[in-house]
Parts: structure tokens; sequence; C-alpha cells
């Protein structure tokens, strides 16, 4: 491992790998497949190969190049062939069916057109459900066929990249109305591949990974498949569609391989709890496993431990549990808790942290003790401060085990966002970027509470409430403007319940019945995720602010705590007070359709 | 062994149970998403007791013309079929 830090652009860094025949990727297919390996001399040629192709179609350093490509090898390839020619790639989650079609091609239409995308390339069976999205984003010229390209045989022609030089567009889920694209030098990725492999990971060249990760996410994409260029390390990828039908699979890998990392979000490793059986832990050896990494949703401790507990009969150690927090604004790292100390609990009362944002420590068992997982210091020429979400300047840092919003500064932090001075200003706060995550350090490690942007995370997919109460509120009965959407973690899931509160001038009874009906199966419809509960209430019932703003935390809180349910009806007799109510929902609403609501499916 | 169109929409059905809320009612034309509300995770989850029950593979691009239990079960005789495992 080098001891001076030198950073290095990806296109370096597959040159200099290039040296190496015996490590590489492997790529695991759908069952029963073929499963090639590629040496990083390989990625070399079929990198070179595929920049080639795409300096063929025109594109030049500069230029955006979407990709939607669910095969593992192809987005691979075509993402670092884009790298080499300069060209910028812009990854695009593929679609996974099930009818949200029309919410899928409208997400994809708003990424194309906002990243200027000049060419998308795709499978020849996705580019026919894409149907008319080309005539329908001015910029874009060509969707080329990921086949035809890969049986070209084009020269690269060479580019020069600097480390200033934009790498990829790194678009969040944001709510459907406006994908927001990070932009991410090749700086910027040097820099936190180093916090990861050197600081965090403590990487050796024997180190070997396992992801079945997908790779239009920052978490696979730079974890899995840059870090390990940089740093020559081998890697497997299996595609995420088949970790989720056998999660068996990614265990199997890290057996096979001897791998000693790999990455999850917490539902990953409660999936195996629930979905291995006892007959498929056979032959497992997971006794290899230093590193495993848990991030990118909120982590449950008693998840993790039973994970321990399960497969530690096949050699898992507990230790070798990582927490971790990161974000795409960051790259992906911001801070690991400790390799091989496993995880960092601490203890604190759950009413004060609540109430009054105090962050209390109290034994293991008290009443009301509740457990945050710890995610390590922040990294080396990198600062996590705490600030009152109200401190615009990021002027007064609160202090030790006080919750408040968690802000970043250091060389892994984004640019901004693409072609969007608006949202770049919004994101940083002083030139501190802004997390909308909640938190506190505590003796130099960061914990975090919750997120102040009420994302609402099921299975490590991020969803806007914003979208579900748009949906909810389409829905005839509904009154307009009059839903809010959001997650509970009570009573206590191993994920977080998605809760539908709207305000209806149905009366109780039947017609609720079947307006909730109504509802449920329009938002399941539209962006595919289980609602667990909707609750109609009376007009004027759910909370809001002077200025007829919906206060989602304080539902949410009358929710966990029953009085929602108590309250459907509580202001009947009102008359005064309800029509305040409306005429102040009412503006929100408006100001909801106008601003910042999702377009009409045209 | 020798499935029927029938057996292979009542086994569907068994498979899909512990995935829907015990209130839901199941039928043919039952939206798996909309009405059932089986999220990507439980989708997946289904596949692979599908798979298991009847000893098949189901490709993920084949999920994509699934949206009713009714293409749930057109889908599995369709593959049964050709492996000449259906009876007519």
């Amino acid at each position: 491992m080098s001891s001076v830090f030198s950073p290095r652009t990806v296109v370096q860094a597959i040159e200099d790998a290039a040296k190496s025949t015996q490590t590489g990727y492997r790529f695991i297919g759908e069952e029963g497949g073929a499963e090639p390996f590629f040496s990083h001399a390989g990625i070399e040629r079929a990198s070179a190969r595929f920049g080639g192709a795409l300096q063929s179609l025109g594109l030049q350093k500069g230029d955006r190049v979407a990709l939607i490509l669910p095969d593992n090898a192809d987005f691979v390839f075509a993402f670092l062939g884009a790298l080499r020619a300069g060209v910028i790639p812009v990854p695009i989650y593929p679609p996974t069916g099930l009818g949200k079609l029309a919410g899928y091609l409208d997400n994809t239409l708003h990424i194309v057109e906002r990243s200027g995308a000049k060419v998308l390339v795709t499978s020849a069976e996705i580019r026919r459900l894409l149907g008319t999205v080309q005539s329908r984003a001015p910029e874009l010229e060509k969707v080329a066929d990921v086949e035809t390209l890969k049986a070209l045989r084009e020269e690269l022609k060479p580019v020069q990249v600097g480390l200033d030089d934009i790498c990829f567009l790194q678009f969040t889920s944001g709510s459907t109305s406006r994908p927001k694209g990070v932009v991410l030098t090749h700086a910027n990725i040097a820099e936190n591949v180093h916090v990861i492999m050197d600081l965090g990971l403590k990487a050796q060249s024997f180190d070997n990974g396992v992801s079945w990760l997908p790779l239009y996410h920052d978490m696979g994409l730079i974890g899995f498949v840059l870090a390990p260029l940089f740093h020559v390390n081998s890697i497997t990828f299996l595609p995420p569609l088949l970790f989720l039908k056998r999660p068996a699979r990614w265990l199997e890998q890290m057996s096979r391989q001897k791998a000693t990392i790999s990455f999850g979000p917490n539902f990953a490793y409660a999936l195996c709890n629930k979905r291995i059986k006892d007959s498929e832990l056979e032959g497992l050896d997971l006794s290899s496993w230093r590193v495993a990494g848990c991030g990118a949703e909120p982590i449950r401790a008693e998840n993790l431990r039973a994970f321990a507990e399960r497969f530690g009969r096949v050699g898992f150690s507990e230790k070798a549990f990582v927490a971790c927090y990161g974000m795409a604004e960051s790259t992906l790292a911001v801070s690991f808790s400790p390799v091989g100390k496993g995880l960092l609990v601490d203890q604190v009362d759950g009413q004060a942290l609540w109430s009054a944002g105090k962050a209390e420590p109290v034994g293991e068992g008290a009443e009301r003790a509740a457990p945050v997982v710890g995610c390590g210091p922040a990294f080396d020429r990198h600062d996590i401060g705490v600030f009152a979400e109200s401190d615009a300047e990021s002027l007064t840092p609160l202090g030790e085990r006080t919750v408040g919003e968690l802000r970043l500064r250091g060389p892994s932090v984004m640019r901004g966002y693409w072609n969007d001075a608006e949202l770049t200003r919004e994101a940083f706060a002083g030139g501190w970027l802004k997390t909308g995550d909640i938190g506190y350090i505590a003796e130099g490690n960061v914990y975090i509470c919750g997120r102040s942007k009420e994302v609402i995370i099921v299975n490590g997919r991020n969803y806007y409430p914003q979208d579900l109460e748009w949906e909810a509120s389409r829905v005839e009965g509904v009154r307009k403007g009059n839903v809010i959407a959001f997650g509970t973690m009570k009573p206590t899931h191993d994920r977080e319940r998605v809760i539908i509160a709207l305000e209806t001038s149905v009366p109780e009874g039947e017609g609720r019945e079947t307006l909730k009906g109504d509802v449920r199966k329009a938002v399941q419809q539209a962006l595919g995720l289980t609602v667990d509960d909707v609750v109609p209430v009376d007009a004027g019932v759910l909370p809001k602010t002077s200025s007829g703003k919906l206060q989602r935390a304080k539902t949410r809180e009358l929710y966990e705590n029953g009085d929602l349910l108590a309250r459907t009806s509580i202001r009947r007799s009102d008359k005064v007070e309800v029509v305040k109510e409306v005429v102040k929902s009412q503006i929100g609403y408006f100001r909801h359709a106008i601003l910042g609501g999702r377009k009409d499916q045209p | 062994m020798t499935w029927t169109r029938e057996r292979v929409r009542e086994e569907v059905i068994q498979i899909l149970k512990p995935h829907v809320q015990a209130d839901t009612a199941l039928s043919e034309t039952s939206h798996l998403v909309a009405d059932l509300g089986i999220d990507s995770l439980g989708v997946m989850e289904v596949v692979a007791d599908l798979e298991d029950k009847f000893k098949l593979h189901i490709p993920d691009d084949a999920l994509r013309e699934v949206d009713t239990v009714g293409d749930v079960a057109k889908a599995i005789t369709t593959r049964l079929q050709n492996e000449g495992r259906l009876a007519e």
C-alpha cells in the first residue's frame, strides 16, 4: 500500500491496472449461464474497443451518453469505454417491468433531456420499450443497440483526460419531477476511492470482492467497478435480480471466491435471514469475509446481529460488519466504522433524542433506550459538521451529542448538480454540503438518526412522499393537496412501513373502505411499492402550518402514538377552523401542482 | 410430472397467498402490483417459488410481460407446454 496518495484519473487507473492478467472482473449471469472472466489486461482492451465504438458514433470529449444496460458486463465496458473516450456517461436504471412503464419512461425522458445526452446505448429489447423517447428528447441524436456497438472493431483515438474533467453524471432518484444529476470529476473519484480503499477498508492486494449491487447506483458503480481498478483487486458481479430471487447465490459466491469484501443495504442482510434455507448453508465457508459493509439505508443492529448469529456457523464473523454513511453528492463514502471491530452501537434515551434533540447515553435495556449505529469518524481532509437546519451559512456548529443536520466538506464533495445553478445553490450552506440527514457526533463518530428530507426508503430504494401524495391526490374522493405520505419503523419491522393519510369528504363507512382500496391501488400501480396503511380522515384534521403547509413529521408522530385515528373527525364541530384549513390547503395544492409537482403523463 | 391449466392456476394462487394481505381477494384479473401490493422484492420471491414448484427457469425479461395473476399462470403454462409437460 502506498503511503503517499497521488490522485489518478480513472482512465490512468485502467491503463496502469492492465499489467495484471491474474486479477479482474468475473460476471455471473442468470442461473446456469456462462461466467466470463476479464483480466485487468482484458478490461483495458474491451474498454478501448467500446470507447472507439462510441467515437465512431460521433461522440466527442465532454458529450454525454446515456446508458440503460441491464447486463453487468455490457454496462461496465460501455461505462469504462466512454471514460476512455472522454465522453461523460449517464447511467439510468433499466425498467423492472410490472406495470410501471409509464412512470419509468417519464423519469428516463427527464434524465435524458436534462443531461443533454446525444446518444443512448441500450439493448434491443429495452429499445423497443422506450418507443418514442428519441422523438421527445430534442438533443438525443441516436439510440444505439449495444450488440451492434460490441461488434464494431474501432480503434480508440487517444483523448487527454485530466483530474478536473467530469467523469460521469450520477442521477439520484429525486422526486420524479426533477431528477438531479450529481457532477463528479475524476478528482472526486480518485479522492473517494482513496478514502474507501486506503483509509476505510485498508485494502490489500489479496482482497477480492463480490457484488450484486446495481451498477447504476453509487455503491455498486464506484465501490465495486471503479475502486478495484485503482487497487487492482478482483471482483465477482452477480445480477441484482438474481440476488433478489435467490439470496443464497450471494453467499455461495463469497464462499467460492474466498471473497474478503462485500457490501449491501440493511435489507440485503435481512433478506438472507428470511429467505436462505438451512439446506443452502451446506458447504458454505464465509470465514474469509473480513468486511461486510452496510449502508444506503438506515442500519438496524438487530437485523445484522441476526445475520451474524445465523451465518456464524459457516464462518461469518460479526466483527466483519462495517457501518457506512454515504451519498452520491459526496461521490460515495462519507464515513465507515473501523474495520474489524464490528458494530458500534450507542444506546441513547429515545425520548430525549426526538423531543429535545439530545443523544443522552442510557444503559442497554433501559426503558427508553434507542440503539443508534455509529458510522465512524470523518475521513482525513474531509469534515462532517452538525448544524441547525436554520443555520443558512453553517456558522454555529452544534455541540457533542446534539442532534442537527449533518453537513459535509472536502475533496469528495460534488461540484454541484448538472446544469442546475438553483438546485446547486440550495444544496450548500456556507461552503458545506447539506445532506438532509439528521444525526449527531459523539467522540468523533457520526450517528445517523433520520432524514429531514422525509425520503421513504424501502428495500434500498428511495421514494419521495411528494410522488406518493401526488398519485393519491388524483383519486376521486381525495381532497386535492390534503394527502400526507410517510414511512414509519413503528411498530418494529425490518423495513419501513408506508402510510398514506388523506382528507376526504366521503363519510365514514363503506365508502371510505372503497376509497382506501382505490388509493392503495393507484399508488402501488404508479410507484411499485407496497402501501401498508391508508388512513382517511375528515377535512381539516391533518396538521398544517400557519401557511398551509402539511406537517409530515407531525402527522407521523400522531400516527405512531395512535392519535391520528382518534382525530379522524375531531374538528367536525369547528366549521370556521375547517374552512380556514380548506383554504390554506388549496393554496398548498396549487403550489405543488405549479412549482413542485410532477407533470401529468402526456 | 404433467400439469393441467387448472392445476397451474390453483398452484399460482397458493404461491401468491402468503404475499397478500389476508382480506385481499385473489382472482385471475388481480394486478400483482396495484391490487395485491406485491413490490419488486416480493415479485422476485414469488418467481423463486414458482421456479421451484414448476421446475422451470423464468428469465428476468419475462417479467416485463406480466401484470396480473392470469399473466403469471399463462407464462408458466406456455413454458410447460414448450417442454411438453402440459396436458391439454
